[in-house]
């Protein structure tokens, strides 16, 4: 019977093996989508485990390391070890500086061995980057020769910027920041505990997020694209296998034969499929999942995912072809269906209300963000319940949803195309919503996060708006132990090479008021009541005037208390930016003020390049702390580096996961027409033009698509401003133009996909198909 | 495109001819040099045993398929050298189609099946419902005006069929084995529907069968045999 399944579908006929082709085609594309996800997924842990290296000298790495970690570095000599961010044209650079202490020191990977006092090694897009720009704005921030490329085992991604650089244990072991470590980690960020590098890599959490979301809103519309494209023709393999009960097979032996059909063609779809995934590695390797493109070695699934893959979708063809045959009985007179599925009621719609309510309720009746009593822990199950409620009301309610848009236009429709889409998809919306499902889960949560992103980053909008001054003014904070280095003299080296400098327009000695501060008591307050403090940080008038962004003193004032906030530096304070500001004048004189230690030193310049880098690179030489100065745009884009990423990967499960019910809709859609394409070849017979038909392939596949985009949008961002409104008190506002435009894109390509499939319909209603079929 | 209404008539008030008609499937002949006239009006039951080639003869006489030689004229113009599109219109405009089974589009309900070409030439919802609903008096189908294919029996089936072939007043119906899959008392039903509501609008009927009660109702009766057409006038 095996040997007659496989005869019958590969010489079964043009027809056998024209379907045999189509499944195979499908599942094909399916298990290459299903690969290039998994792997993708992989990759974005593989990423991350790669700044491994990084958390080296940071107590969480040991502490995840346990004692196998710390037993292997018995009679090893260890390594000064120092971790700093650098900046250069607003992308961070890691610096780590080495020294070893001898010659068993042990070796970050990427290099051979540690780099000698005077020597670095950086990574290739840093060395291409000391190749083309003038020594003054990089170079020189490095002290010694290259010698060498990082190699690919110390790079979380192809652009990664990374140097490490050799001194002398003396100068090394002098900087309060450097640590004496024995071991070289090898703990992810994703699995450090506690004291971690700050703005290395994906913390766990990030990371649970980051795959969950992926996973959900990329996997769910993947699974759902294989498991259509190994029901297709389905009910013309139904017909035929009547033809053979009448010559006396028996129902199991017709079973049989269904399912060697239909695991012969998956098995074919599912090598092609790795074959097509192998094609598509270099392309998944350029997807910027967090915001980083990825190796392409990276970018292979899980060794148990491959096996699940390889050997679960031609067993999920099998079982599911021995249940298609459960559901019809396969008489010698024909086939009749069981059971007719039952149209979708309203009831489907009660989950959707019920976690909208829900949702509603906390953030307008309840008010739970703002309840202190209300633990943080019980807060995110009520909001995950409540939209996890939404997210899956949508999908259940998806079906009814599309029966009564369906219905409306069928009643309305005065074009031929628009009538027969309506109807076909009335007749079973559950197949047509089936297609898009996906989409509602990843449309939903990129909407949901970038609706919340947008308003919470909402006051870095307002600093761009401010324009020049966040991009041109540097920050350098000498904070904790580097602070006792400062002193309160700024060398004379800085003062002259940035007057000597070109578009620096001037600096800001920023330094901190002795304790106590001076009491300020409003005018008119009555005798004990509130006293306030003035700003601890005090600065010269004289210097503020050439530093516009962080504001002004008042008309002849000679010293001004100040309290600037660079993290989100030009955030609203009484409806003013720091720039708008006009600060107390301080009791201090110049002169006193000079004797003060300083607390950060700001430049303003004409925020070119080339003045931003060469007054970097004069500060850096001056004051190398833990991190180099940074313009006040790179402050609030390194606070806000998570939530940038978590907007990115909104961004790419929209524009990838459109393209994919695209690719599903398109073969529902051919499916159901190879298996009802007698009406359809009549049709074109009698005269109905092929661009009617194609308009209504075009229609029954965009509709349902167009309708969940829409009601996904509408609902995501209902759920985010209930979010917003119970955490924050805020109002949603609108997302920038870019979250449109990705939307925009992600449905263009889902419809170029969808007509990539229209001229399969001249061969399908031709005139052949009516005469055999 | 619109196709061009036939201006001028043929000669000897033919409606459609064809001459020395050939066309092969691959290696299978279907046609070797088939020729045959209808007259305006005229019912013409098209015979032969299965294979013969005269389903071929239907779809070349209604340029559905284009004969490899020979030539075929409608109202005097030449009908198989057009391109797709305006043949396609030609059809819709100025032919109605019966079939065997299977040509209702299931999703739809009775009446928008009927108002169907209807919409597909252009006239509106309303008015096209309107018109289709006037044929379920005349073909007894009262009542079923909502239903779905799947819900009509063989014979209700093929009278929504008939209707919906006449529904845009052709002046050429192409009957193909029209009761094939019915019974002979819903045969006898559906032809007389036929045949009295295509005299009634004066519409030619070229009507394909194998069976000799279907091809009594026509005026005249050809044999195709191994793809030639051999004359039998019956009236």
């Amino acid at each position: 019977m095996i040997r007659l399944g496989l005869r019958l579908s590969i010489a079964g006929g043009r027809e056998s093996l024209s379907r045999l082709i189509l499944i195979v085609v499908a599942v094909a594309i399916g298990v290459g989508l299903l690969l290039a996800t998994l792997a993708g997924l992989n990759a974005v842990t593989k990423q991350n485990a790669r700044y491994a290296w990084l958390e080296t000298g940071y107590r969480g790495s040991d502490a995840s390391a346990g004692a196998q970690g710390r037993a292997t570095t018995a009679g090893v000599e260890p390594v000064w070890w120092r971790l700093r961010a650098d900046y250069f044209q607003g992308r961070q650079i890691g610096r780590v500086d080495v020294a070893a202490t001898g010659p068993t020191s042990p070796t970050p990977p990427g290099i051979p061995a540690l780099p000698a006092p005077g020597q670095f090694y950086a990574s290739p897009k840093l060395v291409a980057l000391l190749e083309t720009n003038p020594a003054g704005e990089l170079r020189d921030r490095y002290p010694g020769t290259l010698i060498g490329t990082l190699g690919a085992a110390a790079l979380p991604s192809p652009d990664s910027l990374l140097i490490v650089i050799g001194h002398r244990p003396a100068d090394l072991s002098h900087d309060p920041r450097a640590r004496l470590e024995r071991r070289i980690s090898t703990t992810a960020p994703s699995r450090c505990n506690g004291d971690c590098a700050p703005g290395v890599g994906t913390n766990a959490n990030g990371l649970v997020l980051i795959l969950s979301v992926a996973t959900a809103a990329l996997l769910f519309p993947v699974l759902i694209f294989v498991g259509a494209a190994t029901r297709l023709s389905a009910s013309r393999r139904e017909q035929r296998f009547a033809a053979m009960r009448l010559v006396g097979a028996t129902s199991a032996q017709v079973a049989t034969i269904a399912t060697v059909e239909s695991t012969l063609a998956a098995v074919i779809g599912v090598l092609i499929g790795f074959m097509l995934f192998l094609a598509m590695r270099p392309l998944i390797a350029l997807i910027p999942f967090t915001g980083e493109r990825f190796f392409t070695h990276d970018v292979v699934p899980s060794p148990v995912s491959l096996v699940v893959v390889a050997v679960g979708v031609p067993i999920a063809s099998a079982v599911a072809a021995r249940l298609a045959l459960r559901r019809v009985a396969i008489s010698p007179l024909g086939v009749a269906r069981r059971v007719t599925p039952a149209p979708p009621t309203a009831r489907r719609v009660v989950p959707l209300l019920a976690g909208i309510a829900e949702l509603g309720y906390f953030a307008y009746i309840d008010n739970i963000g703002a309840n202190t009593h209300t633990n943080t822990t019980l807060e995110a199950a009520v909001f995950l319940g409540g939209v996890l409620l939404v997210m899956s009301g949508l999908v259940i309610a998806g079906p009814w949803l599309t029966l009564l848009a369906s219905r409306l236009v069928a009643n309305r429709a005065n074009r031929p195309a628009a009538l027969l889409a309506a109807r076909r998809l009335e007749d079973n919306p559950q197949a047509g919503f089936r297609a898009v499902s996906g989409v509602v889960l990843a449309i939903f949560v990129g909407t949901c996060a970038v609706g919340i992103i947008t308003t919470i980053n909402a006051p870095a909008v307002r600093s761009h708006e401010v324009g020049a001054y966040a991009t041109g003014t540097l920050v350098d904070v000498l904070a904790g132990p580097d602070r006792l280095r400062t002193g309160t003299a700024l060398p004379a080296s800085v003062t002259t090479e940035l007057d000597a400098t070109p578009g620096v327009t001037g600096l800001a000695v920023i330094r901190d008021q002795p304790q106590p501060r001076p009491e300020i008591r409003p005018s008119g307050a009555p005798p004990g009541g509130h006293v306030f403090h003035a700003f601890q940080q005090v600065v010269s008038c004289a210097q503020l005037q050439h530093v516009p962004a962080l504001g002004r003193c008042r008309a002849g004032a000679t010293t001004a208390a100040i309290d600037p906030d660079y993290g989100g530096g030009f955030e609203l304070r009484n409806h003013r930016t720091m720039a708008e500001t006009t600060w107390p004048p301080s009791r201090l004189t110049s002169s006193r003020l000079d004797a003060l230690p300083i607390d950060t030193v700001v430049v303003g310049t004409n925020s070119s390049s080339a003045a931003v880098e060469h007054a970097r690179t004069v500060l850096d030489a001056a004051y190398p702390t833990a991190f180099a100065a940074e313009t006040i745009s790179e402050i609030h884009a390194d606070q806000s580096r998570l939530l940038r990423a978590y907007q990115q990967l909104a961004n790419v499960v929209i524009l990838t996961s459109l393209p994919i019910a695209g690719v599903s809709l398109t073969v529902s859609i051919v499916g159901g027409l190879v298996e009802r394409k007698r009406p359809f070849s009549l049709l074109r017979l009698a005269g109905t033009p092929l661009a009617t038909l194609r308009r209504v392939i075009g229609l029954e596949a965009a509709a349902p698509l167009f309708i969940t985009a829409a009601a996904s949008i509408a609902l995501a961002f209902l759920s985010a401003q209930l979010f917003l409104r119970a955490q924050l008190g805020e109002s949603l506002r609108r997302p920038a133009p870019g979250y449109f435009l990705v939307i925009a894109a992600g449905l263009g390509a889902a419809m170029l996909v969808i007509a990539s499939a229209l001229p399969l319909l001249r061969r399908a209603t031709g005139p052949d198909a009516a005469r055999n079929d | 495109m619109t196709a061009r209404s036939p201006e001028h008539g043929s000669p000897g008030g033919e409606l459609l001819q064809a001459h020395d008609l050939h066309l092969s499937f691959g290696a299978t002949p279907a046609l070797r040099g088939a020729s045959v006239s209808v007259r305006q009006a005229e019912i013409l039951a098209v015979m032969g045993p299965s294979g013969s080639g005269k389903s071929t003869l239907l779809h070349c006489l209604a340029g559905i398929l284009t004969p490899a030689a020979g030539e075929v004229f409608f109202d005097g113009a030449r009908l198989d050298t057009l391109p797709e599109a305006p043949r396609s219109a030609l059809r819709r405009q100025y032919f109605g189609f019966v079939f065997q089974f299977g040509q209702l589009v299931p999703e739809l309900t009775a009446e928008e099946n009927i108002a169907l070409p209807l919409l597909l030439n252009g006239l509106r919802r309303a008015a096209a419902l309107t018109q289709a609903r006037e044929w379920f008096a005349r073909l007894d189908l009262e009542g079923l005006e909502r239903r779905r294919s799947g819900e009509l029996s063989g014979g209700e089936a093929q009278r929504v069929a008939v209707g919906r072939a006449l529904v845009t007043r052709p002046r050429v119906l192409f009957a193909d084995e029209p009761t094939g899959a019915l019974d002979s008392l819903t045969s006898e039903s559906v032809m007389d529907l036929l045949t009295t509501a295509a005299r009634g609008a004066g519409t030619t009927i070229v009507l394909v069968t194998h069976e000799a009660r279907v091809a009594a109702y026509a005026d005249r009766e050809v044999l195709v045999r191994d793809g030639a057409v051999t004359d039998r006038v019956i009236v």
